[in-house]
């Protein structure tokens, strides 16, 4: 069977759209409750409901322990799901984006660069043990180290390749991302006594992180979330490649630049917070496009949400299955999403 | 129209098209027919602003191609590339397909919506290329000669002055070969020119009032089609007895 959009078979177009987007917002909500009250303290929807009641509308709790069960929620799992909704979303937004203008599905901020640099920015940190900034040390430099990657993979690129032809742009990240991997390996190995933690920081993790996290990173989202949208037809005509988007009249190497560019800012402020989280990027926008079709209007905020909702169920995977203990997040996001992954994208060119 | 005037392009400092000239002029289709490795798609890629070129100009309607921005440049040329039906795309649908046509007449996405300007050109577009049915049909459904016309829709939606086609009729039937001729007939009516690069002569002669036949990069004749379907340079180029081997051909059609 050809790649038929799944919804198309029953429904009309508009109103299919209408109950995917519905189904999809209800579905983040339900992840994100769940997200919240599942944890090594369980947390029942009644209880939920009376401790959110009394945070906002001042209703008196029924017994004394539900004071702690309110800390836990509002300080520790809400900024939790939060921040791990808002990762996933960011890298998906990115990955979107990125595959279309390089027309390569395998083409992601972090095939391209993002996610080593900010390695190494938090490697460094961590070996050396400065802290110039409190609790935002190890983000900044992640941050900076992960869009100063890509943009010297960009800036790099585009001088050995004029006209930026994906494939150039795409070996060029690898190789980088290879490359400066390596140097984090040898950087960790170095400093043995911190081998650990540098390892650690590779594999993600959501705890911890408060609400400053969850502003800044809701920020940059928004701001990125609306340039996609601004370039939505863009993004359209890239998809058909480079003459294609030419013939119509788009500045093909212009919107490849900028794209791959703010890009490189919305998943260097997400990796720069919660460490490395493989495969989010890759598959959720494979998702989207088989639901909703290749329209980046629609598949730009559908994998926003898919990749949303599924890092907190990978979260909520990674803190409950050998609970107390914790998984690292970007571990379990890579086991679900490599086979996930094979299998959505075989299904396609299976004929 | 279109002016080429000693033209030298090519690829990473080879040159391919050799100081040629030729020009197009409104309501014309001029067909470009050559060997393979002749130049003839370099020459339409450099005419349409997707190769910068060495030396020489380009004019449309007297004004530097080079001057142009993408976007107003894609008001008055646009190009079917030969690679169009074998890109792998996915996930649009025919409607959407010939709306990308609409681009440089479109703003920003997010803050312009599509106007209804685009939506009747479209809908224009798609009927007279006669693919209405197939309009919410994924383009990867379609066969290649449906998408062909898919993409010279997109081309119509566009309203340029001027259409570069190559290889236009490569996946196309003999039914389709016609009816791509029809609309282009249609096309050139009203003053709009195309400039279309053929492996079959005698579709180009049937398309087109003019030829030209290149060879090595050059212009080798360009002028009406009945008078370079004769010369002894269009046999020469291919190195046989063209309207030998035509004739025989077509005998058994008398």
């Amino acid at each position: 069977m050809p790649f038929v959009p799944a919804f198309s078979l029953i429904m009309h177009r508009s109103s299919r759209l209408a109950a995917a987007a519905a189904a999809l917002i209800l579905s983040a909500f339900a992840v994100i409750i769940a997200g919240i009250a599942i944890g090594s303290v369980y947390i029942p929807p009644g209880q939920f409901l009376d401790i959110i009641a009394n945070k906002f509308f001042g209703t008196p709790l029924e017994n004394a322990a539900d004071g702690n069960i309110s800390n836990i929620v509002f300080s520790i799992r809400i900024p939790r799901s939060l921040i791990a909704f808002l990762t996933g979303a960011s890298l998906s937004c990115c990955g979107a984006a990125v595959q279309s203008v390089l027309k390569n599905p395998l083409a992601s901020p972090f095939t391209l660069g993002v996610s080593s640099g900010a390695s190494l920015g938090a490697g460094l940190v961590i070996a050396s043990g400065v802290a110039f900034m409190g609790g935002f040390t190890l983000a900044f430099a992640g941050l900076s180290f992960g869009i100063v990657t890509m943009l010297f993979m960009v800036a790099f690129s585009s001088a050995i390749d004029k006209s930026m032809q994906s494939s150039t742009v795409i070996l060029t990240g690898m190789v980088l991302s290879l490359f400066i991997s390596s140097v984090v390996t040898l950087l960790a190995n170095v400093r043995d006594e911190k081998y650990k933690q540098i390892m650690k920081w590779q594999t993600g993790s959501f705890a911890g992180r408060g609400y400053e996290y969850v502003f800044i990173l809701s920020g940059v989202l928004i701001i990125s979330f609306i340039f996609f949208m601004t370039k939505t037809r863009e993004l359209d005509g890239m998809s058909f490649g480079d003459e294609h988007a030419q013939a119509v009249g788009i500045e093909s190497r212009k919107t490849k630049i900028s794209v791959l560019v703010i890009s490189a800012v919305l998943s260097g402020t997400a990796v720069s917070f919660t460490g490395v989280i493989g495969f989010v990027d890759l598959i959720s926008p494979h998702i989207a496009r088989r639901l909703f079709g290749a329209n980046h209007k629609i598949l730009i905020p559908a994998s926003a949400f898919i990749g949303g909702i599924f890092t907190v169920i990978c979260d909520l995977a990674a803190r409950t299955v050998i609970a107390p203990g914790e998984l690292p997040v970007g571990v379990v996001t890579s086991i679900i999403g490599a086979p996930f992954f094979a299998a959505v994208f075989f299904k396609r060119h299976k004929k | 129209m279109l002016e080429i005037t000693n033209l030298t392009c090519g690829y990473g400092g080879i040159d391919i098209v050799k100081d040629m000239s030729v020009s197009v002029n409104n309501g014309e289709i001029l067909s470009v027919i050559g060997p393979n490795g002749c130049g003839k798609t370099t020459l339409l890629r450099a005419a349409a602003g997707l190769l910068p070129y060495k030396s020489g100009s380009v004019k449309i309607n007297g004004r530097e191609l080079i001057s142009f921005k993408r976007r107003s440049l894609a008001s008055e040329i646009t190009i079917l590339s030969q690679d169009g039906v074998n890109g792998g795309y996915s996930g649009y649908t025919v409607y959407e397909t010939v709306m990308l046509g609409r681009y440089a007449r479109q703003g920003r996405a997010f803050f312009n919506k599509t106007s209804a300007d685009d939506v009747n050109a479209v809908e224009a577009c798609l009927g007279r290329t006669g693919i209405q049915d197939l309009k919410d049909r994924l383009i990867n459904e379609l066969s290649g000669g449906q998408l062909q016309l898919v993409f010279l829709a997109r081309a119509f939606a566009q309203e340029p002055s001027l259409i570069l086609l190559d290889e236009p009729a490569n996946h196309l039937d003999l039914k389709h070969q016609l009816v791509l001729a029809g609309l282009l007939y249609d096309w050139v009516k009203d003053g709009k020119s195309v400039i279309g690069v053929f492996h079959d002569i005698n579709l180009a002669l049937n398309i087109s009032d003019r030829i030209m036949v290149m060879s090595g990069g050059r212009n080798v004749i360009c002028g009406d089609s009945r008078i370079v379907s004769r010369s002894a340079e269009l046999s020469d180029v291919y190195g046989f007895d063209l309207s030998r081997y035509m004739r025989q051909a077509f005998a058994v059609w008398t």
